[in-house]
Order: structure tokens, then sequence, then C-alpha cells
């Protein structure tokens, strides 16, 4: 059985911040399911894709902001890597940050599924 | 080495072309005053022969007009007295008559043969008859020089006049006479004052008249042996030569001979009825005189001339000397600074790496360790607990040289806003306190008189200045020393609306060197080493805080001594904020302040003063209870007292034991503090302590303490708590992600805050455009969002014709919180910025100030 703090330990957040800030262990819950409905980051994959690097740096932004939002502290970090990179127009640099991106967003992605499964059984 | 050498070439370059500027300007003026020497000299001996011929030629004409009026009397004679008169006898006495009339001294018939027959005075003979006589048959008209037979010499005039003779001849001339002191006369020939004197000579060389002057003779001399002897015709480079050609051909003629050494121009011409030559002699010497007169003055004013040029050449020389070397010592003296700099920075740069690397080391060090120990709870806490000391060691150590690059590179901006002196202070105090504590350091704050607590200042750039100065203060203070803080207020030279305001941190700790103090400000130096290892930090936080002080337009001055402690003096002028103040007043409470520091209890009097309040104070807890005692003996209590929780004696809990004990439940018994009181707050409680202050007692600060604990609490409570009343308040939240706005919209709700949302700028400024006057009572604004930033909104709403269009509060949030950012959304006219994610105690706080 996997509870809310393995799940943000598993992806290097601070649980005891993002409680501190939303205060309910419910609520912090209910925020990291609508997460994975969240289209930020994939609309920061597409835009990188088709090269609209000011969307993307948009979408990069606010995953950030939801980052900080939420305490994911490992995401956060190579989100803001991401979108400095962006900000100082330095694409090739935000296309080498993105596999660690992609495998920091999948951490958390991966740990809250694994946290709703393992709470619906 | 390469510089002074360099030195010398400029030098030696200066002195050679100084001395060959010298030697080429007294050259040149030399050979222009030869120059001009000659030319001057010709041209005066032009003149001199100019005059010459101009006075010779006056001079002959002179001769001719005075040789004419006599051979016209002569000729007059000749003419009125008739030849045909027979009685010969009749005939010469007239002759003799009319020529005594005319002044002549003699007179005589002359025949053929040359013989004279004398009429009238002594008989006389002419030196030269020949050419005379001859010229008598010809029929000329001719003078000649005669002497009688005293020798005395006159001057003939012969006519041509056919008179009869005694022998009964012809005669074939009258010749009359005057003594030759007439023609010297007329010709002023003798004069001694002339410039020039005359000689009259024949063809053959001989004087008919010779002046005084014996100098020529012998040329004369030599003139008449060379006419003599006419063979030689070979035209030699002579003067006498050419002189005596001329005489021959009847010429003009000049020349200059050399007689005793000395030059003279002569200068003769023929005159006219006779053979004679009139020579005129001008002796150099006067002409000589002139040019060496006019010589020696031009000689005097080349040099001077040539003084003067030299002396402005020295003047220039000089100062450019002097310029170059002061040049030199300036490029020499910027040379050693840049160098000096450079050797800081890279020093400084070692020092940093050093620096870096000891809590990287512990924080990598303790990682390990704990990575080892994971199981080990407290080891891992351990561990972590310094790792969290170094990374906040590392962390302060980067942000001081961000500050500073941010400085060199002149990007540290302020950023202006309103804040509270009591909430900056009492900040301070609360982050100071762990420190003071753990070095067992007293801690004492003192403010005096500020009436102005709420300013316009970078709060943020203020707070780090006190706490760079106060943790120095701490840093550099032995355990048990004692560190004070203090503030007062005065006027401000800047005006009305302007508080100036001191602070003074002083220590007693270890104090700096004069030479340290020298160079407190210089980035990058560490000057003391003993100092730095004991202790850490960049040695940029002072620049730092120099450079913030000065961009607040602040002072900072300091007083040191080795080993007695460090004072600091700071001065801003904070303009007021504008804001009605609250007219602080309490009701006319009795009041004692029982605190050891004498300072701090007149402060204390003072302020309560100002807020209606009469005050006592003591300086211990005996003569407070004392003091007490005498009130409550008279039945005049104290309804109020303030207690220190540190006491001399007694400390205030005792005290205040004691007077529970002593008195009852009565007064209201405070307890002043810097410190945290969570520690003894059961202790206090139970003591009878009614509540706490916290040092440093602004006047707000008391106001509302004492107001709170009065049971006068009102709706203006500045102390934050978690039940603000928002409800009710409408919030426009513009915010382009939906779990952003979810979570903003779950933590706001439960303020009772009602909220709207609005996906980005666009709608943002419809919806408010929309709303009905008064609908929404503050926008929270996202920055970046799609089709409209946070700033474009901004400004797009304050410029709509909307009633709230300007008033309405807006506040930034955003990720980026930098101060650059934050001065950006100000300037697009937003009221504030809060930083995400959103604090709530934060934002409550924010909203609050606008919703007042």
């Amino acid at each position: 059985m996997m509870d809310l703090k393995d799940c943000y330990i598993k992806f290097g957040g601070d649980f005891d911040e993002v409680l501190g800030r939303l205060r309910r262990e419910q609520t912090v819950l209910k925020f990291l399911y609508k997460f994975l409905d969240d289209k930020s980051f994939q609309l920061f994959e597409e835009s990188m894709g088709n090269q609209d690097y000011e969307e993307a740096l948009r979408a990069v932004h606010t995953l950030k902001g939801i980052c900080q939002n939420f305490s994911f502290t490992r995401l956060y970090e190579s989100s803001s890597r991401v979108t400095n990179a962006l900000k100082e127009s330095d694409w090739n640099k935000a296309i080498d940050m993105m596999p660690q991106l992609s495998r920091d967003y999948y951490e958390v992605r991966n740990a809250i599924e694994e946290l709703k499964h393992s709470k619906e059984e | 080495m390469e510089n002074s050498k360099k030195k010398n070439s400029t030098t030696r370059f200066l002195t050679y072309s100084f001395v060959g500027l010298l030697i080429y300007s007294i050259i040149t003026f030399s050979l222009l005053g030869i120059y001009m020497g000659r030319r001057s000299k010709k041209a005066v001996y032009e003149i001199g022969q100019i005059y010459m011929s101009g006075m010779n030629e006056q001079m002959s004409r002179h001769f001719e007009t005075v040789i004419k009026l006599r051979f016209d009397q002569v000729g007059g004679i000749v003419s009125v007295v008739s030849a045909d008169n027979s009685d010969k006898e009749k005939l010469y006495e007239e002759l003799v008559y009319r020529a005594r009339v005319r002044g002549f001294d003699y007179l005589a018939l002359c025949s053929i043969e040359g013989d004279f027959q004398t009429l009238y005075g002594e008989s006389i003979q002419p030196l030269n008859p020949g050419p005379f006589v001859e010229a008598l048959v010809q029929g000329e008209q001719r003078v000649a020089v005669g002497s009688d037979s005293a020798g005395n010499e006159v001057v003939l005039f012969g006519v041509d006049a056919a008179y009869p003779m005694r022998n009964g001849d012809r005669s074939t001339g009258l010749i009359a006479a005057v003594p030759l002191e007439y023609i010297t006369d007329f010709l002023s020939l003798e004069n001694e004052n002339q410039l020039m004197y005359y000689h009259i000579i024949r063809p053959d060389g001989s004087f008919v008249i010779r002046n005084s002057n014996s100098e020529l003779w012998e040329f004369f001399e030599q003139l008449q042996e060379r006419l003599r002897s006419p063979a030689s015709e070979s035209p030699e480079e002579n003067p006498v030569e050419k002189f005596g050609a001329a005489l021959k051909n009847y010429e003009e003629y000049a020349a200059t001979l050399e007689v005793n050494g000395e030059e003279r121009q002569i200068y003769g011409i023929p005159l006219p009825y006779s053979e004679w030559y009139l020579v005129s002699v001008m002796p150099y010497s006067i002409l000589d005189d002139t040019i060496n007169n006019l010589s020696s003055q031009r000689l005097f004013m080349t040099v001077l001339s040539c003084a003067s040029i030299l002396i402005v050449l020295i003047w220039i020389f000089s100062r450019y000397f002097v310029i170059t070397r002061s040049q030199m010592r300036e490029l020499e003296k910027a040379r050693q600074e840049a160098l000096e700099a450079n050797k800081a920075k890279s020093d400084f740069l070692a020092n940093m790496s050093h620096d870096i690397r000891t809590p990287m080391n512990a924080i990598v060090g303790m990682t390990a360790i704990a990575t080892a120990h994971i199981d080990d709870r407290k080891q891992v806490q351990n561990c972590l607990r310094k790792i969290t000391l170094s990374s906040k060691h590392l962390l302060g150590l980067i942000n001081d040289v961000l500050d500073m690059s941010k400085i060199e590179s002149g990007k540290l901006t302020l950023t202006t806003e309103q804040i509270s002196l009591r909430e900056v202070v009492e900040g301070i105090v609360n982050i100071m306190q762990p420190q003071v504590k753990t070095k067992k350091q007293a801690f004492d704050i003192h403010v005096e008189n500020i009436s102005t607590e709420n300013v316009w200042c970078d709060g943020v750039r203020l707070n780090q200045v006190l706490l760079n100065l106060l943790s120095n203060a701490t840093k550099y203070t032995p355990e048990g020393g004692s560190i004070q803080l203090s503030l007062s207020e005065e006027k401000s030279p800047k005006g009305e609306n302007y508080a100036r305001i001191h602070i003074k941190v002083k220590d007693n700790g270890i104090g700096m060197s004069p030479d340290f103090l020298k160079k407190i400000y210089d980035a990058y130096s560490r000057a003391d080493e003993v100092r730095t290892s004991k202790t850490q930090g960049t040695g940029l936080g002072m620049a730092i805080t120099k450079y913030i002080v000065d961009a607040m337009e602040g002072t900072i001055d300091v007083q040191s001594e080795l080993g007695k402690g460090t004072e600091f003096f700071l001065t801003f002028d904070f303009e007021k904020v504008v804001a009605v103040e609250m007219d602080m007043v309490l009701p006319p409470w009795n009041m004692l302040v029982v605190d050891d520091d004498e300072l701090f209890c007149r402060t204390a009097i003072d302020t309560l003063k100002t807020i209606g309040i009469n005050a006592d104070w003591v300086l211990s807890g005996e003569k407070a209870i004392e003091r007490i005692n005498q009130r409550h003996q008279a039945g005049d209590n104290y309804q109020i007292i303030l207690l220190d929780w540190k006491l001399p004696g007694m400390d205030g809990i005792q005290v205040a034991r004691e007077i529970r004990r002593s008195f009852g439940n009565d007064e209201l018994i405070l307890l002043i503090s810097a410190y945290d009181w969570s520690e003894f707050e059961a202790e206090a409680r139970e003591a009878g302590i009614s509540g706490f202050i916290s040092k440093p007692l602004f006047k707000s600060t008391l106001y509302h303490a004492l107001r709170q604990y009065m049971d006068m609490e009102t709706e203006h409570d500045y102390v934050l708590k978690q039940d603000i009343d928002l409800s009710g308040r409408r919030i426009l939240l513009a915010e382009d992600n939906e779990l952003n706005w979810e979570v903003a919209s779950e933590l706001l709700s439960d303020l009772g805050l009602e909220l709207d949302w609005a996906e980005d700028g666009q709608i943002c400024l419809d919806k408010f455009q929309k709303s009905p006057e008064g609908y929404y009572d503050a926008i929270l604004m996202d920055i970046r969002m799609p089709h409209m930033t946070g700033y474009e909104a901004t400004r797009a709403i304050r410029a709509l014709d909307h009633p709230n269009a300007l008033s309405i509060p807006i506040i930034a949030m955003s990720a980026d919180a930098f101060s650059d950012d934050i001065q950006r959304c100000l300037e697009c006219g937003m009221n504030a910025h809060i930083a995400k994610p959103i604090d709530v105690v934060e934002l409550t706080r924010l909203l609050k100030r606008y919703f007042v």
C-alpha cells in the first residue's frame, strides 16, 4: 500500500510543503489526480515538435507553475531549466534538456497513477 | 623597468628637441642679424652716395650761380664801357670805377700773349695762366686762381673784351678778381660742422682750393704724379687710375678709398666755367656710426626677441614635460590599481572556490554518510541538519556573489514599496535571535521617537543591509558580548514628506584596525586573514551593503577600535507613506515601565506619552514593587505594568509573581521581550503575566498591544489571524492553467472569497469590462498567458472607461520573482506582486491592505 507521502518521495517532491499549502491530504490527492489530466506537458512536447517555441515556453512555464503549486521539486527544477533556456532563446539547449524533463514528468505521472491504482484496489 | 626606460626616452627626446630648437633659433637669428647688417650697411652706403651726388650737384650749381653772377658783373662792365673811347686813361678810369663799384679788388687787361696790364689793385699773376689765356683767346669766359706778390690768392674772372692796351695792342680779355675767400665762403667749403668737406682740383690733380683736412693730400699727389706721366695706358684697377681717367674725360666719379684704415667716400664732379673739379669727401666713420648704432640696436632687439622666444619655448617645454610626467604618473597609478583590482579578484576567486568547496564537501560527504546509513533515522537526520546548514551557508555565498555581479554590471535595482519599519525590525529581530542566542549575546533594541513607521523603501534590501550588519556584529563579537540596534527619527532636510531615520548597530566585539576600516567597503578584499580563518563569508557583504545604502541615497559611517567593538551609523531619508496615519490615542492610563536599561525606559515613556498614557519608570524589580506599593497605599493604582523579562536581581517573572501575591490581580502585567517567549510562556502565565509585547517598542506596537490587552481590540487588528473575514469579497483571477486555477480557487475559497476565473488576459479584460461598478474587489493576474499577457491585460484594464478601471487593485502572480519583473509589473499599473506558489498568508495580508 502506497501512501501520498511515499508517492512524493518517489518522484522527488516536498510533501510537507504541499501539505502546508493545501493543508488537507484529501485536497492534495484531489489535485494530484487532476494533474493527470493536465495537458501542459503534452502541449509543450507538441509545440517543440512544431518548433513553436513561444507556445512551448508558455506551456513549460505553466508546468513549472503547477510544480510549484504542488511542490514537485524535481520536475520543477527540470521544467525551470527548460523555461530559462527557452527564455534565452537557446532552442538547442532546451531540446537537449527535453529527455530529462520527460523522465521527470513521467516519474511524477507514473507515481500518481500507481498511487491512484493502489487506492482504488 | 620598462616604464622607467620609456620615461627616460621621453625625457631624452624632450631634452634633445629642446636643445635642437635652441641651437636652431640661435643660428637663425644670428644669420638674420648678419644678413640684415650687410643689407643695411649697403643701403646706408647707397644713401650716402645719393646724398653726396645730390650735394655735389647742388654745390656745383651753387658754384655756377656765384661764378655766373661775377661773370655777369664783369660782362656788365664790358658792355657799359665802350672800347671805342680814344682816351685810354679815361677809359681805364671808367673801367676801374665800375669794377670798384662791383666790389672787385683787381682789374686787368690781358693780351693775347697772356701779359696782364693791371688797371687797378696789386699786380696778380694766374697760377696756371695757360689754359686761362687760351680760353680768353677762344672768346670764352673762364675762372682761374691767381696770386698777388704777397701770395694772397684771388679768383680771376676773365671775359672776352677788346680794349686798347697801353702798348697799343688790343686786349683779348678783361680780368677782374675777388679774394679766394669769396668762393670758399660762398660754397661754405670750410665749414667744420658739415658731414662732408670739399677740394677743388684742376684736371692735372693740383689743388685749386685745398681743404684744411689733410688726409687725402697724399692721394692727390699720387694723382698728380699719375697724370704727369701719361705713358701708362693700362687700365689698372686702382682708384687713382680710375679717377685720373674720369678727370681726363671730364666725367663724374664716385669711389671709396681707404685712408689710415678708415674708409672715405669721394665724389668728383666737374665745375662749369672752369676746368676745375669739385671733389667732395665724406668719411665713412659718420655713416659707420649710424650703421653701428643701427646694428647694435638691431642686435639688441634680435637678442631680445630670440630670448623671449626661448623663454616661451622653455616654458612650453617645461609645461609639456610636467604634464607628461604627471600623465605618466597617473598612468602608472591606474596600472597599479588595475593590477591590484585584478589580483584582488583572483584572490577572491581562489578564496571563493575554497569557501564554496568547503560546504559543498560537507554536503557531498554528509549525503554519502546519510546514504550509507539510510535506515538509521537519527544518523540521517543529523546528516540532513548538517546538509541544511551547509546549503544555507552556500546559498548565502552564492547570493552575495550574484548580488555583487549585479552591482558590478549595474543591474541591481531597488523595488520601492510601502514598508513598515516596525515589521522590518521585528522580522530582523526574529531572524537574529537564534544566532544571538547561540552565542549567548545580549541583544538590545532601542526605538526612539519613531513617529513615521510606514515609509517607501525597498524592504528586502533594507533587510539585507541590517541583517548583514547585525550578523557581522554577532559573528565578530565573542560569546557573552552585547549587540545593540537603535533607531531614531528626525526631520529630513529633503522636506515635509520625508523622514530621516538613523539606524545604529553597535557591538563590543573584536573591532577593526584602521587599515581594515579603509577598505571595508572594497569588494573582494578580505584583508584580515585571522578574521577570515575563523569566520566565513564572501567578503562582499560590506561592499553590497555600501552599494545598497548608496542606491537608497543614504549614508553609512563606521567607528571601530580593535578589541573594543564597532559601531555602524546608517542614515536614510525615506519618503513617508501618505496614507492617513491612524490616530493612535489611548485613555490616560497609569503605567509603570520596568527595565534595567535607562535609555530604553526613557524612549518607551516618550512613546507612551505620545499615545496619551501617563507612565513612570524604574530600573529594577525591587524598585518596581516598592513603587507599586506606594501607589497602592495612595489608592492610585497603576493599571498597566510593563516588565522586562531580563532584570538584574529578580527577573520579570519573579517580579510578576510577587506583584500578584502582594497586590492581587488588578493590574495588567505585560512582559516585554526581544526573545521568543514560547519557552517561558507557561511559566509566565502561571506567574500571573497577562500578556507579551515584543521588542522593539514602536508606537504602533504599544498601541495595538495595549488595546488588545485592555479589551479594546477592534477590526483594526494588526496581527494577522487565519480567520480574517474576507468573505463575500469577489476576486477575478486570470490564470490560463486549469489546475493552477483550481488550486488557487481551493485555497482562496477557504478564506471566504468568491472567485471568478478568467482563462486568459483577454477574457479577464472582457469580464472586468462587463462587470457592474464595484462588482470585483480585486484582480489576481497571472503574467504569462496566451492571447494577452498579464502586462497587456493590466494596461488595457487601466485604460478602460470603467468606474473602477483605475482604482481596482491588480496583484500580479508569477513565478518570476526577480525584482526586475516586479518592477515591470508595477510599471504596467499593477499594485503589487506575489510570487507563485501562492502563499495564503502573504496573499491575505496583501488583500487586506487593499480592502481597507
